[in-house]
Formats: C-alpha cells, sequence, structure tokens
C-alpha cells in the first residue's frame, strides 16, 4: 500500500487533480475514529463504532482511484466530526448504572 | 445588589453542593427512584446493570448519527416548514424535502409520493380506512391475513362494524399465506388486499411480488404494511407493485413517532383523509410536519441504504453462528 500512494503521490505532481490522503493521514483518521469510539458510554454504539471503523477501513485496503479514495477519506473525517459531537452528547446523559457487558463478574 | 449576590453565594447550602459534584444535569433533571449506583431495582427484582438489548422488532434506539442530524433541529433551526414567509420557514422546508427525498430512494419511488405521518399505526389506519371510505359505493370487500398488527386487524373491525365485509386468510404452519386461496377470493368488489411485508412477531417474509402481480392482474389495490421489512430487506415498489405503504421511523434506528406513507401516483390511489385541518402533506394528513422527526427518519433511511449490505452480511454470520452452535451440541433442533 505504501508503494502505491508514493506513485500515486508521483502522479499527482504532474496532473492535478483532486488531493488523495496520504498514509499518514489515512493512519491518522483510524486511530482518531477509534480513540473516538471508546470514549462512548454506551456499550453498544461504543462496540459498533470499533467494529465498524475496522471493516470500513478494511474493506476501503485496496481503493486505487484518487477521487475514490479522497471521498471515502473527507466521508471518514465527517463521520469522525459527527463522532465527536455525539460522544459528548451521550457522556452528558449517561445512565447511573452501567450496562451489564460492562461489569466484570465478580 | 452586589452584596446580595455575595450573602447568597456565601450562605449555599450543603445539598445543592453534593448533587452537584456527582454528575451533571441529567441526575438532578431526572431523579429516577430504581437506579442506584449498585444495581437497579425495579417490579421486586435487583439486578446489577442494566440488560443487554435484543428486542429490536419492537424498537431500536436511535443512532447517533441520525441523532445528530436531528439535533440542530431542536436547538437554532425550530422554524415551521409551513412558515413561508422567513428563513426559519425556509430552511426547515429544505429540510423535509430532503428527508422526504431519503425515504422515497429507500423504498425506489418519488419524492412527491411519501406523506408524514405520525407512525405506522396511522399509516395503516390512513391507508384502510381511506381507501374504502373513499370508494366506498362501489368496493365493499377487504381481504387480508390473520397474522396481521393489531391496528390493521381493528381497522378492519371498524369498517366491518360499518357494514364492509372482511375476508381474514389463514396463514400455513411456516407463516405464509396460500396464494390460491387469495385468487380465490379476490371478487369484483374487492376494494383492497393488505398483506404486511415481515412479520413482527413470528419474522416471516411474504411473497409481496406475487401477492403483487396477483393484484395487478385483479385491477386491486395493494396495501403492505413494510414498517419491519424497510432496511432489512430491499423494498422496491415498483417490483412489488404496491399502491400504499407504511413505513415506520423507531424500527430503523430512527426517533419514535415518525412514520411515512406510500401513496402510488401512477395508477394514482385515493384515500379519504383521517386527519382534517390546514391541508398539510397535500391535504391526506394535516397537522404541522414535526421537523426534527422527519429530518432523523430521513438520516436513518439514508443510513439504512449505505449499511444495508454490511448489516446483512453481519446478521447472517451471527444467525449462523447461533444455530450451529446449537444444532453441535444439541439433536432434534427444528
Amino acid at each position: 500500500m505504501r508503494n502505491n500512494i508514493r506513485e500515486r503521490e508521483r502522479r499527482q505532481m504532474a496532473a492535478s487533480g483532486v488531493a488523495a490522503p496520504t498514509r499518514t493521514e489515512v493512519l491518522q483518521l483510524y486511530r482518531s475514529l477509534l480513540r473516538v469510539a471508546r470514549q462512548f458510554c454506551d456499550y453498544n454504539i461504543r462496540e459498533y463504532s470499533k467494529r465498524r471503523t475496522i471493516d470500513a477501513f478494511r474493506d476501503n485496503k485496496n481503493l486505487t482511484d484518487p477521487s475514490q479514495l479522497s471521498a471515502a477519506f473527507s466521508d471518514g473525517k465527517a463521520q469522525l466530526e459527527v463522532a465527536k459531537r455525539q460522544a459528548l452528547v451521550y457522556s452528558l446523559y449517561t445512565p447511573k448504572v452501567k450496562s451489564i457487558m460492562d461489569i466484570k463478574p465478580s | 445588589m452586589a452584596s446580595k449576590l455575595l450573602r447568597q453565594t456565601l450562605t449555599k447550602t450543603n445539598r445543592t453542593a453534593a448533587i452537584r459534584c456527582f454528575s451533571t444535569a441529567a441526575s438532578v433533571a431526572f431523579p429516577s427512584e430504581y437506579e442506584y449506583p449498585t444495581g437497579i431495582t425495579m417490579k421486586g427484582v435487583k439486578i446489577s446493570g442494566r440488560p443487554l438489548y435484543l428486542d429490536m422488532q419492537a424498537t431500536t434506539p436511535v443512532d447517533p448519527r441520525v441523532l445528530d442530524s436531528m439535533l440542530p433541529f431542536y436547538l437554532s433551526r425550530y422554524g415551521n416548514p409551513h412558515s413561508r414567509t422567513h428563513l426559519y420557514g425556509w430552511e426547515s422546508e429544505t429540510a423535509v424535502e430532503t428527508a422526504r427525498a431519503q425515504v422515497a430512494a429507500l423504498i425506489g419511488a418519488a419524492p412527491k409520493e411519501i406523506v408524514f405521518t405520525s407512525g405506522a399505526t396511522e399509516s395503516n389506519n390512513i391507508s384502510i380506512k381511506g381507501v374504502m371510505h373513499f370508494y366506498k359505493d362501489k368496493k365493499r370487500h377487504i381481504i387480508t391475513t390473520q397474522t396481521e398488527h393489531k391496528c390493521v386487524l381493528d381497522s378492519c373491525r371498524h369498517l366491518q362494524q360499518e357494514g364492509f365485509e372482511v375476508t381474514y386468510l389463514p396463514v400455513g404452519s411456516d407463516g405464509l399465506i396460500d396464494l390460491d386461496r387469495l385468487v380465490k377470493e379476490i371478487r369484483p368488489d374487492t376494494g383492497l388486499v393488505s398483506v404486511m411485508a415481515v412479520n413482527n412477531e413470528i419474522g416471516v417474509v411474504q411473497p409481496v411480488e406475487e401477492i403483487g402481480k396477483i393484484c395487478k392482474e385483479f385491477n386491486v389495490p395493494f396495501h403492505t404494511d413494510a414498517a419491519q421489512a424497510l432496511g432489512k430487506i430491499k423494498v422496491d415498489v415498483e417490483k412489488w407493485n404496491v399502491s400504499l405503504m407504511s413505513l415506520s421511523g423507531h424500527k430503523i434506528y430512527g426517533p419514535k413517532g415518525v412514520g411515512a406513507l406510500y401513496l402510488r401516483r401512477r395508477p394514482r390511489i385515493r384515500v379519504e383523509p383521517q386527519m382534517n385541518g390546514g391541508g398539510q402533506e397535500r391535504g391526506i394528513r394535516s397537522g404541522t410536519v414535526p421537523t426534527p422527526l422527519v429530518v432523523g427518519m430521513g438520516a436513518a433511511c439514508e443510513l439504512a441504504m449505505k449499511e444495508m449490505e454490511y448489516d446483512e452480511n453481519r446478521i447472517k454470520g451471527l444467525q449462523e453462528r447461533l444455530l450451529n452452535g446449537i444444532r453441535e451440541k444439541i439433536d432434534g433442533v427444528v
């Protein structure tokens, strides 16, 4: 994947077009999404966010078309904004008792 | 003034300080008598944590992405979508129309054919009672099944008391209706055939395409309650040949209190409105359209369209894991 991105960057320096994300940017987005997913207090949403980001990034691993890549990347960035806002809203209204799945069996 | 403020702050009671340091506004606004830090006591039972929710056929939690799209319309964009004179009204109206297009895209319809209601129950009532009252001179017969939702069965009973005739088709042991029996029951004065696409209690998927073909042959309007089917199986009003379809918001990870009714325009099906008033929603359902709920339903439908494949694969995987896991350990499982 690294070679693909370097090649693409070189091609893009020559031809002007849509700016595709670099490898570091994609990884940064991935890590931020997982970090935000961990902050949800609701068990279901936390697990779903983690699983969905992992599966979505895995499915888009082999994209090469720059417009598709930048569309997927901007979609991911938008979802990150939504997730950050919602993690805050959900934390303001946590129920007093945790979900049974979060309670360690004693 | 300043000395009064100073006196108030210095003599703050202990109790308010104690409440404020535990959690934020929620616990002060909604004191719950049954939730304690160690567990929940409700109806004489004590459990240590909130149960895991598996009853998604009854209702679903609101997806955070849907909530995110709804909140601005509660906080700052609170205009009435029918106000035509100011920005608040214009932006609410564009939001409602976007949501309408999103719902229409999920079922393969045109935005003009969608009417927002307060839920699938209201949509069912409008379809059944509305259609029969409109065509009451020529059509006096309805066909439905025995496993329909209570609102459909109750509407049919109401129509029976008014003098219409209703045929309740029985279902086989697998939950599907008999198509030959349906063909036999259709009469020249049949005004409506109402069969739900996916049953809410037993989860059976009825053969809606074949029923649609039969109804097209006999030129009978076909109503289906697709509240459970939306977002889970591919819903296409052209392939199914439905004239009316009821949709619900809270079954597809949207808000409660909103639903939609699809009314075919070609050939046009006419209904008598059950809610009279200012002529909103093309006169079929008067009343201010609840912008945040409708925007939430639109966002939920768009999400459902994007995530349908992923969800299907995940659920299929979980279903196979459950079935195979049980079948390995126990014999004689049906």
